[in-house]
């Protein structure tokens, strides 16, 4: 019952794929203008105007890593749930129980990361 | 054998409604609307020389202008994906389009878990957007890349958890049944908070204003978009558009009602309708509100979104079931 609409899925993303990329290879060999002497400059990166200075790839400070630790967490849960929501009705309470306790187990951790995590000196 | 191809339905609804050619030319007119009704809300006219209409052929004339434009790619950059990183990110946002049931009819592909590989097409997005900033090569398209991965993690579990609430009262994944699910109520009326997340919700993943961070023009200067010129810069622009008109008819589709409406008008034009009045929320947004922060975006998105929706989900559980007597 799954597989129903599969294939067309697949074969409309492969037209949209093919004519996206048929279109833009088909722009950059025939319509689009090309400069056969470039200069540094142009070829340069842009940067908003201002002279590059040192590599575009520099070292940078992951601000608020605390939220990606949580996301990669707490992002599996909303799986977990839409199981659930799906047999919501043939459960019945004694199928909700246990992800009310799974909700809770995983809430209460959360809140006390969130309370490290919204503090400006962990970031 | 190559003429029953072309005559089925299913490639005239590929390649022309609600697939391909469609989805273009929606994505240029909504391009005009969106210039068209910022304009007024700050006062100018807005594109109006271009057709009779009130400029309504600008979307057209800027498209030709962008392809005849020489495509300049840094000479650091990696090249590759420079590339393909804007062009995948549009494919993604098309092939959205093939989930929504504009009417019984007229849907592309009529999934049983529809509703979830929706919004698993749409967590690959911001990735797309981080290796365009990082493939330029260019700090201003690498900070916008990085804020977009941050934003994801702001707005990805609440969208996920609000619409819980949708599957929770429909009982199936599957579009088209979530449609006739509400043909004795529609869902905005039980979901009306999971509905707010929602709709704040995909304004962050669209990247519009309010929560344009990742592109940002005075703060990083279009962001991961900075260093993309002529049809490169259409296809980055392009699949932001082509992603207002897929989300607002997924709104659409499992708040409203979809294609259910009275009277004898037609099913499409009922989520034709509907998506429009959607399209036109999302653009007012960007002419009233100003710009959050991304740290303010993070704690807001963790803290009253992420609660918010598990309160909804809780909401709903005693909507179906009533108060659960322990």
């Amino acid at each position: 019952m799954v597989a129903q609409g599969i294939a067309e899925i697949f074969y409309y993303l492969g037209f949209v794929t093919v004519s996206t990329f048929g279109l833009i290879i088909i722009l950059f060999l025939i319509v689009s203008p090309r400069d056969p002497k470039p200069t540094p400059e142009k070829r340069a990166a842009f940067e908003s105007g201002q002279i590059a200075v040192g590599r575009g790839r520099t070292r940078f400070i992951i601000q608020y890593y605390p939220y990606l630790l949580l996301f990669v967490v707490y992002d599996v849960v909303a799986m977990f749930l839409f199981a659930w929501a799906l047999n919501l009705r043939s459960l019945g309470f004694s199928g909700t129980l246990p992800v009310i306790v799974f909700m809770v187990v995983l809430l209460i951790p959360l809140a006390y990361a969130l309370h490290l995590s919204n503090r400006p000196e962990n970031w | 054998m190559t003429m029953a191809i072309v005559t089925s339905p299913l490639f005239f609804k590929i390649v022309f409604f609600p697939g391909l050619t469609s989805l273009a030319i929606i994505a240029a007119l909504i391009t005009w609307l969106d210039r068209k009704i910022t304009a007024r809300v700050q006062l100018r006219i807005g594109p109006q020389y271009v057709s009779p209409v009130g400029g309504i052929l600008q979307a057209f004339a800027d498209l030709i202008k962008l392809v005849f434009k020489e495509l300049m790619i840094p000479a650091k950059a990696d090249k590759f994906f420079f590339v393909a990183a804007p062009l995948i990110g549009m494919i993604l946002a098309g092939g959205l389009i093939g989930l929504i049931p504009f009417s019984p009819e007229f849907q592309i592909a009529n999934l049983e878990v529809g509703l979830p590989v929706f919004l698993a097409f749409v967590t690959l997005s911001p990735t797309m957007v981080l290796l365009a900033g990082w493939s330029a090569n260019s700090k201003y398209p690498f900070i916008g890349g990085l804020r977009s991965l941050f934003q994801q993690t702001a707005y990805e579990i609440p969208l996920w958890l609000s619409a819980i609430g949708v599957v929770m009262m429909a009982g199936s994944f599957d579009l088209l049944k979530i449609v006739q699910a509400q043909s004795s109520g529609w869902f905005i009326l039980p979901q009306a908070l999971g509905a707010l997340i929602f709709l704040i919700t995909i304004t962050a993943e669209m990247e519009r204003i309010p929560f344009d961070l990742p592109e940002a023009e005075p703060e990083v200067i279009m962001g991961w978009q900075a260093e993309y010129s002529g049809f490169l810069f259409m296809a980055a622009q392009g699949a932001s558009f082509i992603k207002l008109y897929a989300f607002s008819a997924l709104f659409a589709t499992i708040y409203l009602g979809g294609f259910l409406g009275p009277g004898p008008l037609p099913a499409l034009f009922w989520t034709m309708l509907k998506t429009l009045v959607i399209i036109v929320v999302i653009i007012l947004l960007r002419g009233t509100f100003g710009r959050v922060r991304i740290d303010q975006l993070l704690r807001y998105g963790w803290t009253v979104l992420l609660g918010l929706a598990i309160v909804n989900i809780a909401i709903t559980y005693i909507i179906i079931q009533g108060i659960p007597a322990i």
